[in-house]
């Protein structure tokens, strides 16, 4: 077992995401960002936040990113900042085009703009679902009648506080997460090998905007932990040159290392994250060496305290360990 | 003077034919089925297990990674690298390589405006010159009509060096009579302190003082799409360069610095990268591109071998991580003292976020009133470590937790109850002084330990009845120990 | 130079390459399908799979020429006029892909197995996906997506549906 806590964005110094939101006049929308799609499903998730705070579906939400002529600026794919910065950045802008219908459709519906909402691709008089108007309708307008095609811009920054030079006192971040795993393993006490069985991971991620993604996250943590734990290593020779550059030498986790995994989102909300949401990309493989070395220990008595724990680190402590211990007769 | 024959003067190279558009087109001749799946089209969007936007052209393998990307005229580059650990560099004569037939551009570090860049300290040359700091650097590149004759240009490259004695373990860089890897710079490049409360007082107040001092390795990220890059530097004096950057206004910035030209002559386009996990967040090749496409006048494309990825790319950084822990005998944490040391290999990189990742989160999730932790990181001359997916923190984590079990052994706990007695609630102090929000370390303990079917004699008080830990679930197995922990 | 002749996708193609070019090399450069991607260029990882005569195989350790006469499947050739191949849409149900890059040899992988073994075992498919490397997916997803896409092809079921 190992329990965890891991920050959202940088250490003290700015890491601001800037976004750009426009909408059509069939009320689908484009979202402009200066992160990029490395994998995590990052893009996806904006688009699921621009989508929520515009009342519109994910699918309505074109996504232009990863290119400095044309969107703004990104302290990009790092330090688990996406969801959390970019996506507040996102909701913030996206916040901006909606006030603009709402501003163009308050007149049409009678009320003020703020007792208005949108959902359901609707902007909807609060407490009075029926007197709505469509998301289109009202885009439309503001485009062809009102002359103000819907647009807005935000930046978002972790509120920090510098830490003190001396004691390391200060706020160096905007938000935490928290996870625990715990790992069941099979030791091969005549060869030192160590097979990770299953893996149990209770991440927190604040809200999961999207949980199909949480899980592939956590999944790809884990793999990345259990090379972390048992097989990784750049080996050097004498003279400082690397000797196993390479993917024949360099073992790394295959689909026959990976335990069964069992991924289980803590319920949370985070009041400053984008609909309550933190992050998740770093921290899933925090725990994970840590909890199958306290597997390996509690399944056969000896603890390793360098990585990676090999087979021979493992058989040797073994060794070692019975050495040590008086022998005892096995019923 | 060295005379340099014109291309003009060389044989004409027959240049491969390029057959695929300058942007992937749709390869199928048969119309696409358009199903958005369901989850995409519903409201509210947050919440729904969308499919991904990008998952139908990853299936049909009409993704377009920058490798996938030729433009007409298009050279390919390749990097020379030192291959020694820290040396002088007494000349580097390309002469020969300029002369073969099919290349069009040689460059040195001499050819930069300004060799040095970094995240934080500027300690990385683009192209090493005068000096090698590990084997990965790169000395001199090509570019050629083809990735052959550019391949087969870097052997003929003649660099002197002398070859010096390199700085391997950290522990060693850590003395003051070790040799400066970047002297005059000290070999302990940043340092961070936490303290918190009185340890000396604290560890007073305990009934046991656990120690323990844990290891980690050097590993590399392993992307599956290599680092890739292509320059275009057109009339106008504007460079266009897609790159598998996963932060292209650093990369921007970085890349303006090293050409000495304003950012706003830049453009970098990342496309989709395919895979990052903190590798690919600081340029590598991008400014040597730039000026091979500047002085050819053809764009230029570069791709990382896989020796290349190991070698030349950011690591994580190997920790030697030192605890001690005073705790009463009903598992409550009275102090710890840490001390961190992080091999930062050749230049600094990611080093600063690493070092204070590490320091910050290296007493766990936990109240602990009296700590002192201080962290520093050295120059070796190995491959340099970066950012890698967690700054630090899987490190300090398998140093805190196994510490964590180690003192559940002692006491006779259940190591589920030491961490939830010692447990950050909502609204704890952090070891930096922030109070926390949005706390659920404890939730998360007792349902991984429920799902996991986690067998408990009792919460918080089992220093009495266990056999010092989980209760073990041995599978039938010949040769192994099934264990649950 | 050596010419071949290779059926690809079911078109027969022709291309003259250098001897010592692989069938990855002409398969991107030469016959315009950059599906199949170079992760290492030495059979360790499995990015380039594609099928020959049936069999997965890395197509950066085959030359060119000795796929001269045989039959060549590569990702761009899955998926056909009735729409995309049931295991492409099961990897994208899942989200079975993230960065994506090992996504077209990780899907030859699976197709060469259900091919041969429409009903394969969790051991059998970790074992049919062995020499893919991914570093983000964790396999988890993509194993669930081949399972559902072998049902779907068994018929069981027609929707790839979660």
């Amino acid at each position: 077992m190992a329990c965890m806590w891991y920050p959202i964005g940088f250490t003290v110094a700015a890491n601001p995401s800037s976004a750009v939101v426009k909408m059509d006049e069939d009320g689908t929308a484009t979202l402009l960002t200066g992160t990029v799609e490395t994998g995590q499903g990052s893009l996806t998730i904006l688009a699921q936040i621009v989508a929520q705070e515009l009342g519109i579906a994910t699918d309505d939400v074109v996504v232009v990113s990863a290119d400095t002529d044309a969107t703004p600026m990104d302290t990009g794919a790092i330090a688990s900042r996406t969801t959390y910065v970019t996506g507040n950045a996102a909701r913030m802008a996206a916040e901006k085009v909606k006030l603009m219908l709402f501003d163009v459709a308050a007149p049409m519906l009678g009320v003020k703009p703020h007792q208005l909402e949108a959902k359901d691709h609707k902007i909807v008089v609060k407490g009075y679902p029926q007197r709505n108007m469509h998301i289109a309708d009202v885009a439309n307008h503001a485009r062809v009648v009102t002359g103000e095609p819907p647009i807005g811009s935000a930046s978002f920054n972790p509120a920090t506080v510098a830490l003190d030079p001396e004691t390391g006192q200060g706020k160096p971040f905007g938000t935490y997460v928290y996870a625990t795993q715990i790992a069941e393993v099979d030791v091969d006490d005549e060869t030192g090998e160590v097979e990770v069985i299953r893996m149990v991971a209770s991440h927190d991620c604040g809200t999961p905007i999207n949980p199909m993604l949480v899980e592939g996250q956590v999944e790809g943590g884990i793999s990345m932990g259990v090379g972390f734990a048992l097989q990784e290593e750049i080996l050097f020779n004498a003279q400082g040159v690397q000797i196993n550059p390479n993917l024949t030498n360099y073992i790394m986790p295959t689909s026959l290392d990976m335990p069964e995994i069992e991924v289980d989102i803590v319920d949370n909300y985070d009041p400053t994250g984008p609909f309550g949401a933190k992050g998740v990309g770093e921290p899933t493989l925090v725990p994970t060496a840590a909890a199958i070395l306290n597997a390996i220990y509690n399944a056969v008595g000896v603890r390793i305290t360098s990585l990676p724990a090999t087979a021979e680190k493992v058989f040797n402590a073994i060794q070692a360990k019975r050495e040590a211990e008086p022998k005892q007769i096995t019923a | 003077m060295d005379k340099k024959p014109t291309v003009a003067e060389k044989t004409v190279v027959q240049e491969p034919s390029i057959l695929h558009e300058s942007v992937i087109a749709p390869l199928v001749s048969y119309p696409i089925e358009v199903v958005v799946p369901k989850a995409r089209q519903q409201t509210p969007a947050v919440g729904q297990r969308a499919t991904r936007l990008d998952g139908r052209l990853h299936g049909l393998g009409q993704t377009g990674y920058i490798d996938d990307i030729t433009f007409p005229g298009m050279l390919y580059a390749k990097i020379k690298r030192a291959g020694v650990a820290s040396a002088r560099i007494r000349s580097i004569d390309t002469s020969e390589a300029e002369a073969m037939p099919g290349v069009m551009a040689v460059v040195t570090g001499k050819d930069v405006p300004c060799n040095s860049f970094g995240p934080s300290l500027k300690d990385q040359p683009v192209l090493a010159y005068e000096r090698v700091f590990h084997a990965g650097d790169g000395v001199a590149a090509v570019a050629a009509v083809t990735e052959q004759i550019a391949a087969e240009a870097l052997e003929k490259i003649k660099i002197d060096y002398e070859v010096l004695t390199p700085v391997l373990d950290p522990l060693e860089s850590l003395k003051l009579e070790t040799p400066g890897v970047h002297a005059p710079s000290a070999n302990i490049y940043q340092s961070k302190v936490i303290k918190k409360g009185d340890i000396e007082k604290g560890f007073a107040a305990s009934d046991h003082i656990v120690e323990g001092t844990f290891r980690t390795q050097m590993v590399e990220h392993v992307p599956l799409e290599p680092h890739a890059t292509i320059a275009m530097w057109d009339a106008n004096g504007r460079v266009t360069i897609h790159s598998t950057l996963g932060r292209i206004t650093l990369g921007r910035a970085d890349v303006a610095r090293t050409l000495a030209i304003p950012i706003s002559r830049i453009r970098i386009v990342a496309t989709i990268v395919g895979g990052n996990f903190g590798g690919k967040n600081e340029i590598t090749t991008e400014p040597v591109l730039a000026l091979l496409s500047k002085k050819s006048g053809r764009p230029v494309k570069s791709v990382f071998t896989r020796p290349d990825e190991f070698i030349a790319s950011t690591t994580r950084h190997p920790l030697i991580m030192d605890y001690k822990t005073g705790v009463t005998k009903d598992g409550r944490i009275q102090a710890r003292k840490i001390r961190l040391i992080l091999d930062g290999g050749a230049y600094c990189s990611w080093s600063e976020t690493t070092l204070g990742k590490a320091c910050i989160l290296s007493a766990g999730p936990y109240n602990i009133d009296n700590l002192y932790a201080e962290a520093h990181v050295v120059y070796t001359n190995k491959t340099m470590t970066g950012a890698m997916r967690g700054f630090g923190a899987p490190q300090v984590c398998f140093a805190y937790e196994s510490h964590m079990d180690d003192i559940a052994h002692l006491l006779k706990m259940d190591p589920l109850d030491i961490r939830l007695i010692n447990a950050f609630n909502e609204g704890s102090l952090s070891p930096t002084g922030q109070t926390l929000q949005s706390v659920v370390v404890k939730e998360s303990l007792l349902r991984a330990a429920e799902r996991f079917g986690w067998h408990s004699n009792g919460k918080g008080s089992t220093n009495g009845g266990t056999n010092g830990g989980a209760k073990l679930l041995e599978k039938e197995n010949v040769n192994g120990n099934t264990v649950r922990v | 130079m050596v010419t071949v002749t290779i059926n690809i996708n079911g078109e027969n193609r022709t291309a003259t390459v250098p001897p010592e070019t692989t069938l990855l090399r002409a398969l991107r450069d030469n016959f315009n399908l950059p599906g199949s991607k170079l992760g290492c260029d030495v059979g360790d990882c499995g990015a380039c799979t594609v099928i020959v005569d049936g069999k997965p195989i890395n197509s950066c350790l085959m030359l060119a020429a000795q796929a001269d006469g045989r039959k060549v499947l590569t990702i761009e050739g899955l998926a056909s006029m009735n729409g995309v191949h049931p295991l492409q849409r099961a990897f994208e149900d899942c989200a079975s892909l993230q960065c994506g890059f090992c996504g077209p040899g990780v899907i030859m992988s699976a197709k060469a197995l259900i091919d041969e073994n429409p009903d394969p075992t969790i051991p059998q498919i970790r074992d049919a996906l062995g020499g893919n490397l991914c570093r983000c997916t964790g396999y988890v997803k993509m194993i669930e997506a081949i399972q559902i896409a072998a049902r779907v092809m068994r018929g069981e079921t027609a929707e790839v549906n979660r």
